[in-house]
């Protein structure tokens, strides 16, 4: 005789229970309880009193002084003016050579595919702060061979301007994720129906064609994806500035929010870092809904 | 050999739950059989020179207490790392504070007071100039290892080829700088430093300046005065003519190895670090006064460092005979010093004549340079104070420098807005300051 339904459903529970429960853990102890945490300091802020020597500062409930106080900071507005212009140079340029990579890949005249697969891939596995520091090495006139060549040829290199900055980062970046970003867009036009494209050719359409007007446009999915990844990638901007600061000598201590909260920490202002924090989280929830209300007509997720 | 399995399997055990749950295990004393006194073994943090070794060489001489060493980063860095640690209370027991430092630390809350244990010691050992850079508040809160005497290290050899006189004062100092530039074009009598500012905020403490002081309950912070816009005027010449290196600091370690930096400016332990860097230039390098600006001879402290007890240390008695045994005995200072990577000058004058005695001198043509440092000593420039806020301050005037560098800004502009931040996070810090 089967088991009564409501028992069956009980022993259900136990085991959806027993096989959710790690997640929920870790995503309490590693995520709620930091952000919980964060919330809380963003409400205060340490003071000490007097001279400051010796007492032991004292988190003062502060209300959303914080908060005013960042959102009234132009070095953190500007900051994210710094990232917005950054993603306008660096997103349409990444995501189209990686666009074109990987239909250069899929076409029918490609050759040696998982060589240059693994070969377009390979600045991936480079630890970001590795691939700064070499990069910085490269940025730096005397020491690049890079620099040394342009300037033989006449060509002026100055990463002492805010354009150089900019370029100088979203160029290592570039770099970095390009490779990855052809990988998820050669994997989804292998889910392009075959017969599509079979039809196309019939249909009289050359290679450039069929890249461009099938394969595409069937793929946007994907490359909503990445740019929404890029987007958020892209607004914690870390690593690369904070090393690259050495040869690109406009990269100021709040060029990116995150770099603006690190020296927060820096000049020990908690409170305020967790604040600016908070809003950083925000502003990114909002912009990945964003991207992807905006681009779910027609795209095939 | 117990005391070895006991600890083996307390790293195993503990190494399973978590690494945080490692670090408490090791700072733990392990009993040891038969009676005898138990082992205390006490954590230390530092980044100077051959604490490895004095690690080493403490280990070896004591039974009681058990030092592990761990390396960490210097700079603004470290010192977040263990404001971080102490609130985490994972903090080590020892910690390494540089006297510019110190008041910093202490408005975090970060040292425990031994005032108590130490004060009479550091009264005892120590000349007053010192005394006062770990005294504050009326308690005494670190002992202190060295004194960062600013010297002069020069390429003797090409100052002697070239018939350039080694400078004394700081218009010497400009005219040889123009004669370096003139015997040869790719040479410049020092480098500029354009991020790290250590040595330009002790430039400005030699000329007379005072940054911080105390007035009352309130700090008094003065960066912009007529002796930083001196220091400020005089470097700022020296970069527009052209007549120092102004490049990022991965180029200026290649020049200096390729020999077109001629002389170096730095505390008395920067000698290590030339030493380590620069291994083919033996024998070529020596050590002078700092240029002053009359006749007078006169130096300022850079760098100089203290250690003190963790506001969380359990084991305050065993940190305290670790750091004074590497502070105040002839044992301590000579563990550092033959390891020939430090060329620290002692705080303690006895001490000196140890560590000069230890200090392979090689690289130096057999020059004395401890006597150069020792002579520096009574020079430095009395009536400097830290104040807090020193890690925002070397990097706020660090910050500068870049703007400096690319030509939007000139020296003598970047302490104003240094000098107005710095007071503006004191006072949000709720420190009294104007």
């Amino acid at each position: 005789m089967p088991p009564t339904r409501s028992g069956l459903a009980r022993r259900q529970y136990g085991v959806a229970a027993l096989f959710t429960a790690p997640f929920f853990l870790l995503f309490f102890t590693f995520t709620l309880a930091p952000i919980g945490y964060g919330g809380w300091l963003s409400l205060h802020r340490e003071q000490t009193s007097g001279l400051g020597l010796g007492g032991e500062p004292e988190q003062v409930f502060v209300g959303l002084d914080n908060f005013t106080r960042a959102l009234t900071d132009p070095r953190f507005l500007g900051s994210f003016a710094t990232v917005g212009l950054y993603c306008l140079v660096y997103i349409p340029i990444m995501i189209g050579i990686a666009l074109v990579l990987a239909l250069l890949l899929d076409s029918a005249y490609a050759r040696a595919k998982r060589f240059f697969q693994l070969a377009l891939y390979l600045p991936n596995i480079v630890p970001g702060l590795i691939a700064a520091m070499i990069w910085t090495y490269l940025y730096t006139p005397g020491l690049s061979p890079i620099i040394d060549a342009l300037e033989k040829f006449g060509i002026p290199f100055n990463l002492g301007s805010d354009a150089g900055a900019i370029g100088a980062v979203a160029n290592l970046t570039t770099w970095m994720h390009t490779g990855y970003n052809v990988i998820i867009f050669f994997a989804a036009l292998q889910a392009v129906p075959r017969e599509v494209i079979e039809a196309s050719t019939v249909d009289g359409a050359g290679q450039i064609r069929i890249a461009w007007s099938v394969k595409a446009p069937m793929i946007r999915g994907a490359v909503v994806l990445a740019v929404l990844f890029t987007v958020i990638g892209a607004m914690q901007l870390f690593t690369e500035p904070f090393i690259v600061r050495d040869a690109a000598t406009t990269i100021d201590q709040a060029w990116t929010p995150s770099l603006y909260i690190y020296q927060l920490t820096k000049a020990y202002d908690m409170g305020g870092a967790a604040a600016a924090s908070l809003i950083l989280t925000v502003v990114l929830a909002v912009a990945s809904f964003l991207v992807t209300r905006f681009s779910k007509k027609g795209a095939t997720l | 050999m117990k005391t070895r399995s006991m600890k083996a399997a307390a790293a195993l055990a503990g190494a399973m739950v978590s690494m945080a749950l490692v670090a408490t295990g090791c700072s733990k004393g392990a009993d040891t059989p038969a009676g005898k006194p138990a082992v205390t073994e006490i954590t230390f943090w530092s980044w100077l020179r051959a604490s490895q070794e004095v690690t080493d060489a403490f280990n070896k001489a004591h039974t009681d207490v058990q030092v592990k060493f761990e390396q960490i980063p210097g700079g603004a860095e470290g010192y977040g790392k263990l404001t971080n640690a102490v609130k985490a209370g994972n903090a080590p027991d020892v910690a390494t504070v540089e006297y510019a430092m110190l008041p910093d630390m202490l408005a975090q809350g970060n040292l425990a007071d031994i005032s108590g244990d130490i004060t009479d010691l550091v009264k005892s050992k120590y000349p007053a100039p010192i005394q006062e850079l770990v005294t504050l508040g009326g308690k005494t809160w670190t002992v202190p290892l060295d004194a960062g005497a600013m010297v002069m290290f020069y390429r003797k050899d090409l100052f002697e080829q070239h018939k350039i006189a080694v400078p004394k004062t700081w218009d010497e100092f400009k005219a040889a700088a123009e004669a370096v530039k003139k015997a040869d074009a790719k040479s410049r009598i020092t480098d500029w430093n354009q991020t790290d500012s250590a040595n330009f905020v002790s430039l400005n403490w030699q000329a007379g300046a005072k940054w911080f002081g105390i007035q009352g309950d309130s700090w008094k912070v003065t960066l912009d005065s007529p002796e930083s816009q001196k220091v400020a005027g005089y470097w700022q010449d020296l970069i527009t003519k052209d007549l120092v290196t102004n490049v990022p600091a991965e180029e200026v370690q290649k020049r200096k190895a390729a020999g077109q930096v001629w002389t170096q400016l730095g505390g008395a332990w920067a000698a290590g670090g030339l030493k380590a860097g620069l291994p083919d230039q033996s024998g070529k390098w020596a050590s002078a006064a700092l240029p002053s600006w009359d006749a007078a001879p006169a130096s300022a402290m850079v760098g100089g460092s203290s250690f003190g007890v963790s506001k969380t240390s359990k084991n305050k008695e065993a940190a305290l005979k670790f750091i004074t045994w590497m502070t105040t005995t002839p044992e301590g200072i000579q563990a550092r010093l033959s390891s020939g990577a430090s060329s620290t000058l002692p705080a303690i004058p006895e001490l000196a004549d140890v560590a000069a005695k230890n200090f392979d001198t090689k690289f130096f043509g057999g020059q004395d340079i401890y006597a150069v440092a020792k002579a520096a000593l009574p020079t430095i420039k009395t009536g400097w104070v830290w104040g807090p806020g020193m890690r925002g301050v070397f990097d706020g005037i660090g910050e500068q420098f870049k703007l400096v560098q690319t030509g939007k800004q000139q020296l003598p502009a970047v302490y104003g807005p240094v000098q107005a931040k710095t007071i503006e996070d004191l006072k949000g810090r709720g420190i009294n300051a104007s």
